[in-house]
This record gives C-alpha cells, sequence and structure tokens, in this order.
C-alpha cells in the first residue's frame, strides 16, 4: 500500500512537471503566432479632400480593416467601413448606378451603407469624418 | 475499468497493442554492457525535431526575397513575442545538431560498431552527416547578411575548382555568376523542402536497420571482444538476458536528452551570439567584402586545408579522398577485434585524425 502511494505521488510529481514543461513550450510558441499589433493602420487616417472624386469613392486601410469615404451627388461626405455585413467581402462602389455592391453574393447598400437588397442582415458601419481646411479625417 | 484502460483496451483489441509494446518497449532487449554514448542518437531524434518545429515558425514570418530577408529576420528578432527565442533555438540548434553528431559518430567509431554486418548503418549515418552539412550552410544564406553572403560566395566558389565542369557547377548552384537573389531562391526551396525530406528518409532507413540487425554490443566489460558475425546467413543480433529499453534505458536516452536540453537553453540564454560573429548583424552588401571573413566552425578545418594547399583542386582532393575513406571504413576495416585498445593502429589513427581536425580548425580560426 505504501509503495503503490509513493508510486501515486511520484507519479503526480512527473504529471505536474510534464504540463509545467507543456506550458513553457506552448506559451512562447503562442505568443509567436498570435499577430503582431502594427501602426500602420492606426486610430485614424488623414488625407486630402480633393483625393475623393465627385461622386466617387476612396478606399483606405482602417484600424486592421478596409474603410471607404464616398462624395455623394449633393457633395456631402460619407465615411463607412468598406466590409460586407454578410460574410466579410469588402463592397465596392458603384459609381453609375450611386450605390455599393458586394460582389461576393449580390448584397446592396445604398450611399449611406443601408442594405438596399440580398442577403447582408445590418447596414455597413459608419465611421465618425471631420473635414477640415480641405483634409478628411476618419476615426 | 478507468477511461484510460478502455481506450489502451479499445485500441489493444485491434492493433494489438500489448505485444507492440512488448515487442519494441519492454521485451526489446539491449546488452548488459551498453553505455549512454549510445543515447546519442535519441538526442539526435530530438534535436532534428526541435529544428523541425523552430523551422516551421520561423517561415511563418521569414520572407525568402534578397530585399526583405534581412529586415524579415530582424523583425523576427526584435518585434515577433517570443521570436528571439524561436530563431536563436533554430541557430543554434543547427550548430549543436553538428557537434553532437560528430559525438555519436565518434563514439561509433571508437566502439567497433560501424563493423559489418552493420556497413548500411555506417554508411546512412555518414550520408545523413553529409545532408546535415549541407542544410546547415543553406540556412546559413537564408539571414542575407553580411556573413552570410561572404560565406556563401566563398563556399560555392570552391565548387569552381573541379576541373570542367566547375564553372557550369558553381552558376547552376548559385543560379547566376556570382551570389545574389537567385541563390538565395535556391537555397532557401533545397533548405526547407528538399534537404528536411531527404534527412527524414534516411533517418527512416537508419533506424530500419538498427531494428533489423539488432543493436550491437559495446567492446567493453567483456572478456570477448571480437566481431563474432560470420557473414553467412542473415540473423538477428538478439540479447538474452539483457536490459529491456522500457523502462531502462528509455531512462538512460531521457537523462542524456534533458542534459543535453540544458546545455543548449544555457546557450541560447547566456551566450546565444557565440555562433555569430558580428557580420552577422549587417545586411548583405555584394560591393564590400568585410576582413577576415571565416566560415562556420565545422567547416573551419575545411577552409584551413583549402589555404594550406596551393593549389585549389589538390586541396578539395584532399578532402575528398578523407571523406571517401570514412565514408567506406567499414569496408577497409576488415578486422574482427572491436576494443579501441587491442587496436594500436585504429587508435593512433582515431586520436591523430581528431587531433589534426582540431588543429587545423583552430588554425583557420586565427590565420
Amino acid at each position: 500500500m505504501q509503495t503503490s502511494s509513493r508510486r501515486e505521488f511520484l507519479g503526480f510529481c512527473l504529471g505536474g512537471l510534464a504540463v509545467a514543461g507543456a506550458v513553457a513550450v506552448a506559451y512562447p510558441i503562442l505568443g509567436y503566432l498570435t499577430p503582431v499589433k502594427t501602426n500602420e493602420s492606426g486610430d485614424r487616417i488623414s488625407f486630402a479632400a480633393t483625393e475623393i472624386p465627385p461622386e466617387g469613392a476612396k478606399f483606405f486601410k482602417f484600424r486592421g480593416t478596409t474603410g471607404v469615404v464616398i462624395r455623394k451627388q449633393g457633395g456631402e461626405l460619407v465615411a463607412l467601413s468598406a466590409i460586407c455585413t454578410h460574410l466579410g467581402c469588402v463592397v465596392q462602389w458603384e459609381k453609375e448606378k450611386q450605390n455599393f455592391l458586394c460582389p461576393c453574393h449580390a448584397g446592396r447598400f445604398t450611399p449611406d451603407g443601408i442594405v438596399i437588397s440580398g442577403p447582408p442582415p445590418k447596414p455597413l458601419e459608419r465611421l465618425p469624418i471631420v473635414v477640415a481646411d480641405g483634409v478628411v479625417t476618419v476615426g | 475499468m478507468t477511461p484510460l484502460k478502455s481506450i489502451y483496451h479499445w485500441l489493444d483489441v485491434r492493433l494489438g497493442l500489448g505485444e507492440l509494446v512488448e515487442k519494441h518497449l519492454t521485451g526489446y532487449l539491449l546488452p548488459r554492457n551498453i553505455n549512454a554514448w549510445y543515447s546519442l542518437g535519441s538526442v539526435l531524434l530530438v534535436i532534428f525535431g526541435i529544428q523541425i518545429a523552430t523551422g516551421i515558425l520561423l517561415l511563418i514570418y521569414y520572407v525568402p526575397d534578397a530585399e526583405k530577408a534581412f529586415k524579415s529576420v530582424t523583425y523576427i528578432m526584435n518585434d515577433v513575442p517570443f521570436g528571439w527565442f524561436i530563431r536563436l533555438c533554430h541557430a543554434v540548434g543547427s550548430n549543436m545538431m553538428v557537434a553532437v553528431l560528430l559525438l555519436h559518430m565518434l563514439s561509433v567509431l571508437f566502439m567497433g560498431s560501424h563493423k559489418s554486418p552493420r556497413e548500411m548503418n555506417w554508411l546512412t549515418g555518414f550520408i545523413l552527416f553529409n545532408l546535415i552539412l549541407g542544410i546547415s550552410l543553406t540556412g546559413y544564406l537564408l539571414p542575407w547578411s553580411q556573413l552570410s553572403f561572404w560565406a556563401t560566395t566563398v563556399a560555392t566558389n570552391s565548387v569552381g575548382a573541379i576541373p570542367i565542369v566547375g564553372e557550369y557547377l558553381m552558376t547552376f548552384l548559385r543560379g547566376g555568376i556570382l551570389v545574389g537573389p537567385p541563390t538565395l531562391g535556391r537555397f532557401f526551396a533545397v533548405h526547407v523542402t528538399f534537404l528536411p525530406l531527404a534527412i527524414g528518409a534516411f533517418i527512416v532507413a537508419h533506424l530500419f536497420l538498427l531494428e533489423r540487425i539488432g543493436v550491437s554490443t559495446p567492446p567493453f566489460g567483456l572478456g570477448e571482444t571480437k566481431n563474432n558475425w560470420q557473414g553467412d546467413s542473415f540473423r538477428y543480433q538478439s540479447h538474452p538476458g539483457g536490459i529491456p529499453f522500457f523502462p531502462n534505458y528509455l531512462l538512460q536516452d531521457m537523462t542524456s536528452i534533458l542534459i543535453y536540453l540544458a546545455i543548449f537553453l544555457t546557450v541560447v540564454f547566456f551566450s546565444p551570439y557565440i555562433f555569430f560573429p558580428p557580420t552577422a548583424f549587417v545586411p548583405a552588401d555584394p560591393f564590400k567584402t568585410p576582413a577576415h571573413i571565416k566560415p562556420e566552425w565545422y567547416f573551419l578545418a575545411n577552409y584551413q586545408t583549402l589555404k594550406v594547399f596551393p593549389n585549389e583542386l589538390l586541396g578539395l582532393m584532399v578532402q575528398g579522398a578523407a571523406m571517401t575513406i570514412l565514408a567506406l571504413l567499414p569496408f577497409l576495416d576488415r578486422s574482427k577485434e572491436r576494443n579501441p585498445l587491442k587496436r594500436p593502429l585504429f587508435l593512433s589513427c582515431f586520436a591523430g585524425g581528431i587531433i589534426l581536425y582540431i588543429a587545423m580548425a583552430i588554425w583557420g580560426h586565427y590565420s
């Protein structure tokens, strides 16, 4: 009986050591594999208002995804996330129809991001936009 | 029945696990006088496993493009969490692998384990040694540092000394007249695909031969130390009354592996740069050869041999001859005696060879 409990104790110790060893190996590997945060698409992005053509759109990297600013027919600027709310494709601005088309499953959105047709369940996310001295700042 | 036992029983009735365990672990008997040197093969398997694992991890961030390679390695070292650790494990591990492999080969030679019927074990091992040198050399170029660039220039240049086909071979290896971006592409492909596959295949062959022929008996602590293989028919060398692999020798394997890991991690944590001269931290510049460029420690003897001989071809031929003799040793050294103390000629050559190799390497380092 004594031998058995001693064996069990040693077994637990060995098991504990194995678990500690596995954690010591897994922790750096998980850290290594975790995507590194970069600053290239920070919290805010600024560019000249002239970069947005009349009735056209400008796409840009924003917070690790893609954003878009469009100039509506009246000249008003609207900033939206360009990620389709259906399955995450990037929507395209169709200038002649003045709306967004998601080429993946034909979802359509108004210039304000509201769903017109197709499978998207939600409107495109609105992004805060400020225009000052001819410079557009999104974020 | 506990869940673990249920799983074991489930597998046992389907695969005959008990029989496998009996045959390869508990009933796999080894010579009673087996020693710690026999565990170096297991240590090498662990090192190769670590190299594969860290190599796969490095592939995630490394960019094999001459414009970006150095930057990507710097990024791994400075910005990726634990990137320095993974990369240093890979770089230090490659040096340790060559060192342990040399020890493994020397111990095999010293104990006469390469003698018949184990010629093929020796040959596959010798080919593995060359493949490991090849994978170390090709990996050397990948960080695209001054050291990588010029060491590869010198190493590939030696091939050019071969008569008639030398120039063509050198251009073929480099993918151009000089070392450049095409060389990186070639070396990268060879380093991450061809060589690991070839090494894996030869490890399988090496282990198959070990399993099929049986473990040799060390020529120490016994009255009879002669090779008693007759050469008439195949027979597995069994060791009746020997010690079981599991748990007895596995414990020795684990001890050797842990001692190795202790040494390896000490180098990685406390002195990782013993294998990195300052030129390893400067990006490659094809217009500027750094002064006193030296190869890795395990090529220093070869480097010095090339310098000693006035003619590059002669230097290469001497090295080629030495390697050929080593490869064919079990076919040339046919005496039955295996105890080195009863083989004075062998022992003198063995000691002389090691001293010459070390002396040439030291000379190469300081020349």
